[in-house]
């Protein structure tokens, strides 16, 4: 089994991601644990479109429909990233109404004041 | 604790494991394209941008950059509608220096320069409607640095917004009653405009309008974002 | 007329959406009757689209930007698409009015965007013909459904909330590793293709990019063990929120992940990923009719029980079979039905006296007999009662069980409306054999009128369900026919390996 050192990369950002979110106990670390997970996935999404050897799918210079690389995935991360921030900024905006509700972002202490 | 640590990280090793199983059979660097090469093979007559990422985007799959605008959209009306409170004001209380409050007056119509020219050339270039968008929004965030009373004009923003995304949807209503489909490029597939200009500024149909409106539009929530998260709450 | 029209389903909500600030900008007031007015017009473009495909019997393709499928992202509005999007309408509108009247925290107009964008959502779900675009509108669900869940902004709202977003960051990313893989094994993104083309994946890649996908749709679809965040949020969100949960989020998510199992049939993956899910629809049953037998709060309880009726449609689908999953359908459409009457009901409660705990209800059928009424038919229903919708449904997934002799399924599904049985009986006790004092409360006009045209609903199906079921039947064969799927697409030849 051989992968790319860019799918590695991009696996490991990804695990990386979700052992921040399944083990660290302050709010904000487990939202920058998502924010890295989505990061990582982005890097897989553009390492599958690259093909060796070829250049940004942007016509002009020299630049073929068959020297360019799969412009699709760019696409797919261009929204995805979008996405991304869309979900970490109503994330952190909870977080806020939970810092001022309750005064801490520690998940156990959270739990605790429920009850 | 540790068991707990120790149980996660093996379910991780477990799930990466079996990921990385999975992507060994997808070859890296190999062509895999079908649907890309057609992009690729008829992007400029089709649509009329060198872009082919930007093609894509706005022409091919029209219906996710409309979702990306609403999701973007969702988020600035969510951040508002969650940190809604009756008196929301500035804490700042230091003022920024002189050098740094003049500096981010004579920036500020560079940036926005900037970010417009970002989005104008989206078929152009790298880049489009959310990158120049992101820029505009990023001059506003450094006023909201610089000056310590400093408030972007809400209402006229949200209307701003709101507008920007009917056109958007209305951009894509003409080509319904024009080509019969929604989302048609009718300036360049009906009204054949710009052919004789593949790779200059007015070309590729409605592209540079459409990003046009998608930069105006990620630049005011970006900005309504930003002012939501500074100001805190006074009961 | 050009069926091309039916596109308005996703302009009408977002334009709309977009049009609220200048409408606040002139009126304050005029926001709430806005949003009932768009989504009596959404009802009617759903019906219309309904009309056109259950008559013509052919599905609507709508293309993008004039692109013929797979260069163009397409919408598929056929059989199943069409009974949606119409049940999506038809409860928008009436949470519409709901919200009129239940929703008091601000800003309104806020609400009245983000309601409209979890109605789109929910709608391009449904539709959508692209395996991104699917992505695209789920996140718009999921986000908007964040927002609407925190929207209360009590310390309950916000920690459902995050429940929500973390799980649904996770589920989010794991998806979108499953599209890559999917499209860097086939170059495309056209579900249709995908469905063409799903012989040639290779046996590994498949089984994983099905697990990821199915793993990333389980948040939406609330299959154990990614529903954790769905009691807190159902209890927490506004009351009509908590309605269109139950009645077409928790369906959107649930239809994409059958979708795409049914989709890549043609895999070796296929029939270990049915079994998956057939696992994860039991355990979601159980453990979801467990619950609900603790709970104190009804609203909660109610919510426990919803998910325990999406895991009886799971296991439905997961039984591979047409039968499973015509029973599938029509237990969707029938839960639709039912548990937007039991939240509106419980909403408007809770709005009149002050909570949702069972105190809350003792006596209820002395003081709002009208609500009470509609709760207990919901509830009888809920059960599977004969000459009730859901007895139907159930004995359907019954039968289908019988058919491919999976015993384990049919005591399920008793012993499941065993449990069932004994807590909504003990709530039907407490709401007309318990006395508690407080006075008739005058029960809203418009509220009652819905509450009787759904329970007249319930009724109408569970003695004649034979219109029913044919719809739920045809809907599912869109669903089940993969092939049929293929060719209704247009697809552009020249586009395939």
């Amino acid at each position: 089994m051989s992968i790319g050192v860019y799918y590695f990369g991009a696996v490991s950002l990804i695990l990386i991601g979700l052992y921040a979110v399944l083990v660290k106990k302050n709010l904000l670390k487990i939202l920058v644990g998502l924010s890295i997970m989505e990061t990582g996935v982005n890097l897989l999404l553009i390492s599958i479109g690259y093909i060796a050897g070829r250049s940004a799918p942007i016509l002009s210079e020299g630049v073929g429909p068959n020297n360019a690389v799969d412009p699709i995935p760019q696409a797919l991360v261009l929204t995805a990233i979008v996405i991304g921030v869309a979900t970490t900024a109503l994330a952190l905006t909870v977080a806020i109404n939970l810092y001022e509700t309750y005064k801490t972002l520690n998940i156990e202490e959270l739990r605790r004041l429920r009850g | 604790m540790v068991m707990k640590r120790a149980l996660a990280i093996l379910t991780i090793l477990l799930i990466g494991y079996w990921i990385a199983l999975a992507l060994s059979h997808v070859p890296f660097g190999a062509d895999k394209m079908l649907v890309g090469q057609y992009y690729l093979n008829h992007v400029k007559a089709q649509t009329g941008a060198v872009n082919a990422v930007t093609a894509v985007v706005v022409n091919y799959r029209g219906f996710d950059t409309l979702g990306e605008v609403t999701v973007l959209f969702i988020a600035s009306t969510g951040v508002a509608a969650l940190l809604w409170r009756k008196k929301r004001k500035r804490t700042a209380k230091t003022e920024g220096s002189v050098v740094l409050t003049t500096g981010s007056r004579l920036l500020f119509p560079f940036i926005v320069l900037f970010g417009g020219y970002i989005f104008i050339h989206g078929h152009l270039t790298p880049g489009g409607g959310f990158p120049g968008g992101a820029t505009i929004a990023t001059a506003f965030l450094m006023l909201y640095l610089a000056f310590s009373v400093y408030e972007i004009p809400h209402k006229g923003f949200e209307i701003t917004e709101g507008l920007a995304g009917m056109g958007y949807v209305t951009v894509g209503l003409i080509g319904l009653a024009i080509g019969s489909y929604f989302l048609f490029d009718w300036i360049w597939q009906s009204w054949g405009w710009g052919h004789s200009n593949i790779g200059r500024l007015f070309s590729a149909g409605f592209i540079p309008v459409i990003y046009t409106i998608i930069g105006i539009k990620v630049g005011t929530e970006l900005s309504g974002i930003v002012d939501s998260m500074v100001k805190e709450g006074g009961e | 007329m050009n069926l091309q029209f039916a596109s308005l389903l996703i302009a009408l909500p977002l334009i709309s959406a977009f049009f609220v600030p200048v409408i606040k900008t002139i009126s304050r007031k005029a926001v709430m009757p806005f949003l009932v007015i768009i989504t009596a017009v959404q009802t009617g473009i759903a019906a219309w689209v309904f009309e056109e495909v259950y008559t013509g019997g052919k599905p609507i393709i709508i293309m993008a930007g004039g692109f013929k499928p797979p260069v163009g992202i397409n919408l598929y509005i056929g059989h199943f698409a069409a009974l949606f999007v119409l049940i999506i309408a038809v409860a928008g509108f009436f949470m519409a009015v709901f919200s009129m009247k239940s929703i008091g925290v601000e800003p309104k107009d806020k609400y009245a965007m983000l309601f409209l964008l979890l109605m789109l959502g929910a709608t391009g779900m449904i539709s959508t013909g692209d395996i991104f675009n699917l992505f695209v509108f789920m996140e718009i669900t999921a986000i908007s459904a964040y927002a609407l869940t925190a929207y209360n902004k009590t310390g309950e709202a916000s920690e459902g909330a995050m429940k929500y977003i973390v799980l649904g960051g996770i589920g989010s990313s794991f998806f979108l590793v499953g599209i890559a893989l999917i499209y860097g094994s086939l170059g495309t993104l056209n579900m249709a293709q995908i469905a063409q083309l799903a012989g040639n994946i290779n046996p590994t890649v498949a089984q994983a990019a099905l697990a990821l996908l199915v793993f990333g749709l389980a948040v939406e679809a609330e299959l154990f063990p990614l529903n954790a965040w769905a009691p807190d949020a159902y209890q927490a969100a506004p009351h009509p929120v908590t309605a269109m949960f139950s009645a077409f989020v928790v369906k959107a998510g649930l239809y994409a992940m059958v979708r795409i199992i049914y989709l890549l049939r043609d895999t070796q993956a296929f029939t270990g990923i049915l079994r998956l899910v057939l696992i994860l629809g039991t355990i979601t049953v159980v453990i979801g009719e467990l619950s609900a037998l603790r709970q104190t709060n009804v609203k909660r309880m109610f919510a426990y029980s919803s998910i325990a009726q999406v895991g009886f449609m799971a296991v439905g689908f997961s039984l591979g079979t047409q039968a499973g999953a015509s029973a599938g359908v029509f237990h969707m459409v029938n839960h639709a039905i039912v548990k937007a009457l039991m939240f509106l009901a419980v909403g408007y409660v809770a709005l009149e006296l002050g909570g949702t705990s069972i105190e809350d209800f003792k006596g209820l059928g002395k003081k709002m007999p009208l609500t009470a009424f509609a709760i207990t038919v919901g509830a009888i229903s809920i059960i599977g009662i004969p000459m009730f919708n859901v007895f139907w449904s159930k004995i359907q997934l019954i039968l289908a069980a019988l058919k491919v002799g999976k015993t384990g399924v049919i005591a399920l599904i008793l012993g499941a409306s065993l449990v069932e049985a004994v807590y909504y009986i003990r709530l039907i006790h407490t709401m007309w054999f318990e006395s508690a004092n407080g006075e008739k409360v005058k029960e809203n006009f418009t509220l009652g009128v819905i509450m009787l045209l759904l329970v007249a609903l319930i009724i109408v199906i569970g003695v004649f369900p034979n219109a029913a079921w044919n719809i739920a039947q045809k809907a599912a064969a869109d669903l089940y026919n993969v092939s049929q799927y293929i060719k209704n697409v247009p697809l552009l030849p020249g586009v395939s390996p």
